[in-house]
């Protein structure tokens, strides 16, 4: 039997149990906006009982824990979903700038169908119309040298945008890699002190939730693996290269350049190159190498072709003062493409004629002309005009496959981590109800101690009467 | 399910994210009248009204071709009757010249070619709107036929400055003409001249020169066995000319309207391939709508709800 002196220790630990659990409630509530964090609870257990004549007799409830509700699955698929989603985030901005830089954007021209007027295509078109002129004896050399100064600054320009796009993306992996080594130590660092705080059986759910935001976080840079421990700390690797063992952060992530001019991610300690490929990193280095690269690729063939074919016909034209052998485009690339400076300087240097001496004779102009539906065994078959409308689209793919893929790993995204949600998260209104019931439970406790008070001054009372 | 404070504000900020995203998208499409504006919007489509674009831009510039070509053409087709006029005028007074023994008549006559001459030369000679000589072959920044004078101011030989070239122009896909014409060929293939051409035998600035020749020295007998006949053949080789010119004239037109008609089909389909259905993006702009304000309203009264309004 407990009796009075027990009964009241049993009503004192009811009312620090109910306390606590308050106090649990309490920072639940606190924490109902923080997104890194678990809802808590307090682990109630009766206390050890005590062996009567009558059978176990109970001796109250004690607080043995207070856990948090964490699913470890739920957080390394919010986990990869993150790399995902970042990945195909930096995808598709870096995409969607490069198809601002195309400038091929359909507007309703008056009267007229809708066009992409300021683009290369349009440009190409008007080079092409101004050789078709020529041949007419009613158009204007001049003309022809400014069209194809257009078409020349557009490469030009483009080919430097896209370059600075790439530019751009080695800065961001560049900076994400510091990020990314940075969240490596701290989770070593986050390791060691959550090892220490469970060493002596005690819990440290603060660490952990700040770990695991610092885990996801480092997900968004880069695909990582992680593996808990035992201990109670987390083993992250990116690539299948160990980074962080324990309270150890091993090893760390460097760019190197490969040769390219763009940055390639290494592992500090062998200097081997390292597979990453999830990630804003991974989605910087593939977009970087992937559709970027085709496209710049692409505008490179095309410029190159232009230049190949154009001057093979013209340097065997003759000017009007019999003039020949010069070149029209200089240059070997988008990017350096140009109109012949001396054509440029007299536009009535322009070879139109097979034929020296022959003002009328405009059978070259009529050959550069043709140049825009001739089929070109170099570009797949297609016209330069094709290749080009051929390249946009396919930009045009990369960028509604990234913004796709964008939408379907955050829409799985969001149903993860509202399901995290839904069992991590803090209810207010749960909390509310715990509250009152703890609170009741309180009050019962402290009528047990009233009543207890009572019945001892009855027993005293006993005596003296 | 268990329901987290912030699920309900998460869930209702994402839907409105995406409402509020289909409502941009749509009153795009209301305000530009488009539902591709951009390569992403629709790949396959963009890359077919570039194709269309350039083949828009192709064709507008075939039209103006043509228009330049007409108007050359035109100018020909004047200066072609005037050379038949000029002809036929030769061959009456070489017709005539048999019956007159006057020599102060024929004398008269020689006077009257003297000018035709002067005429054809004129007529010969002609330039198009640019300033260009139409039958000079390639040759067309100087007159091609230039005229050799005796003393008393009589045209005595007439030499040809042009070439036997032609020049093409685009007109259509694939379809090409030249409104130059050689004045002369004397090569026996390739163009036929207008003036003066081998195959048919035709020279007349030879022929008239000879004939006002042979009527200031009065034989009458030459004018009638050489040079009506060969007036006769001058003009016929003119009238090909004429009929050639016709040919080049309605090869313009069906190519003018061919490429009119291509121009309103490049319209319709790029209007299929970008036009937004006003109606249905309005549509879908007003569901949008609702399901936003509905979003809004019922997160309004949701979020309002707490345990905390019943409990004292």
């Amino acid at each position: 039997m407990l009796g009075l002196f027990g009964t009241l220790n049993l009503a004192a630990t009811s009312l620090a149990t109910q306390q606590e659990s308050m106090a649990v409630a309490g920072q639940n509530m606190a924490n109902a906006n923080n997104p890194a964090y678990a809802v808590e609870q307090a682990v109630v257990q009766t206390s050890a009982p005590i062996e009567t004549m009558a059978g176990e007799e109970g001796t109250g409830a004690n607080i043995v824990s207070i856990s948090e509700v964490r699913d470890a699955l739920l957080d390394s698929q919010i986990q990869s979903e993150n790399s995902a989603v970042a990945s195909y985030t930096a995808q598709q901005s870096a995409l969607q700038n490069a198809e601002a830089y195309l400038g091929e954007q359909l507007t309703n021209t008056s009267g007229a169908s809708a066009a992409a007027t300021n683009g290369l295509a349009a440009k190409l078109s008007n080079l092409f119309n101004s050789f078709s002129s020529i041949t007419t004896g009613a158009g204007d050399p001049a003309t022809v040298v400014q069209s194809a100064q257009e078409v020349t600054n557009q490469f030009n320009q483009v080919s430097a945008n896209l370059s600075q796009v790439q530019a751009n993306l080695n800065t961001s992996i560049q900076n994400d890699v510091a990020s990314a080594n940075q969240d490596l130590s701290q989770i070593a660092t986050l390791n060691r002190q959550i090892v220490l705080a469970q060493a002596g059986g005690g819990t440290a759910n603060d660490l952990v939730d700040q770990r695991q935001q610092t885990i996801e976080n480092l997900a968004g840079l880069a695909d990582i693996s992680t593996a808990a421990q035992s201990d109670g700390s987390v083993n992250i690797s990116i690539g299948g290269v160990a980074m962080v063992t324990g309270d150890n952060a091993i090893d760390s992530m460097q760019t190197y350049d490969a040769g390219g001019g763009q940055l390639l991610i290494q592992d500090a300690n062998s200097a081997a190159p390292l597979a990453v490929t999830g990630g804003s990193i991974g989605g910087s280095m593939t977009v970087r190498d992937g559709a970027l690269s085709s496209l710049q690729t692409g505008l490179d063939t095309l410029a190159s072709q232009l230049i190949t074919q154009v001057n093979n016909i013209y340097t065997g034209g003759y000017d009007p003062n019999g003039g020949t052998g010069r070149l029209f485009f200089t240059g070997g690339n988008a990017a350096n493409i140009a109109v012949n400076s001396a054509l440029v300087a007299d536009p009535s240097q322009f070879q139109a004629s097979s034929t020296p001496g022959a003002d009328g004779d405009t059978q070259i102009a009529l050959a550069l002309a043709n140049l825009a539906a001739q089929d070109n065994p170099d570009l797949g078959n297609q016209s330069l005009t094709q290749s080009y409308a051929q390249t946009v689209s396919s930009l045009g793919d990369a960028v509604d496959t990234a913004t796709d893929n964008l939408n379907t790993s955050q829409a799985i995204s969001t149903t993860l981590t509202n399901q995290r949600s839904s069992e991590s998260g803090v209810s207010i209104d749960q909390e509310m109800t715990d509250l009152m019931q703890f609170q009741k439970a309180y009050e019962a406790s402290a009528q047990l101690v009233t009543t207890l008070n009572a019945m001892m001054e009855t027993a005293i009372d006993m005596k003296t009467t | 399910m268990r329901i987290s404070s912030s699920l309900l504000t998460d869930n209702l900020l994402s839907q409105m994210n995406q409402l509020q995203g289909q409502q941009i998208q749509l009153q795009n499409q209301v305000t530009t009248g488009l539902k591709v504006s951009l390569p992403e919007d629709d790949p396959a489509a963009m890359n077919q009204v570039l194709d269309l674009q350039s083949q828009a831009a192709a064709n507008t510039q075939y039209q103006s071709n043509i228009t330049q070509l007409q108007s050359t053409a035109a100018t020909a087709a004047n200066a072609m009757n005037s050379l038949q006029t000029i002809t036929e005028q030769a061959g009456e007074i070489a017709t005539e010249a048999g019956g007159v023994n006057s020599s102060s008549q024929l004398a008269a006559y020689a006077t009257q070619v003297a000018s035709l001459i002067q005429e054809a030369l004129q007529a010969a000679n002609t330039q198009n709107a640019q300033g260009n000589y139409i039958f000079g072959g390639t040759i067309d920044n100087k007159p091609p036929f230039s005229a050799a004078t005796d003393a008393n101011g009589n045209v005595t030989a007439v030499s040809y400055k042009g070439n036997t070239d032609q020049s093409q122009t685009p007109i259509g896909p694939g379809q090409t003409v030249s409104a130059q014409v050689p004045g002369e060929n004397t090569a026996g293939n390739g163009p036929a001249g207008l003036l003066a051409d081998t195959g048919s035998g035709a020279d007349l600035f030879r022929d008239l020169i000879s004939l006002q020749q042979n009527l200031a020295s009065g034989n009458t007998a030459a004018i009638a066995s050489t040079d009506s006949p060969n007036l006769t053949a001058d003009e016929n080789n003119i009238v090909a000319g004429i009929a050639a010119n016709g040919v080049l004239q309605s090869t313009l037109e069906s190519a003018g309207a061919a490429a009119t008609q291509l121009s309103t089909g490049i319209t319709t389909q790029t209007s299929n391939l970008t036009s937004a259905d006003l109606a249905t993006s309005l549509t879908q702009l007003d569901q949008t709508q609702t399901a936003y304000q509905a979003a809004m309203q019922s997160g309004v009264m949701i979020m309002n709800l707490s345990i905390l309004d019943f409990i004292q």
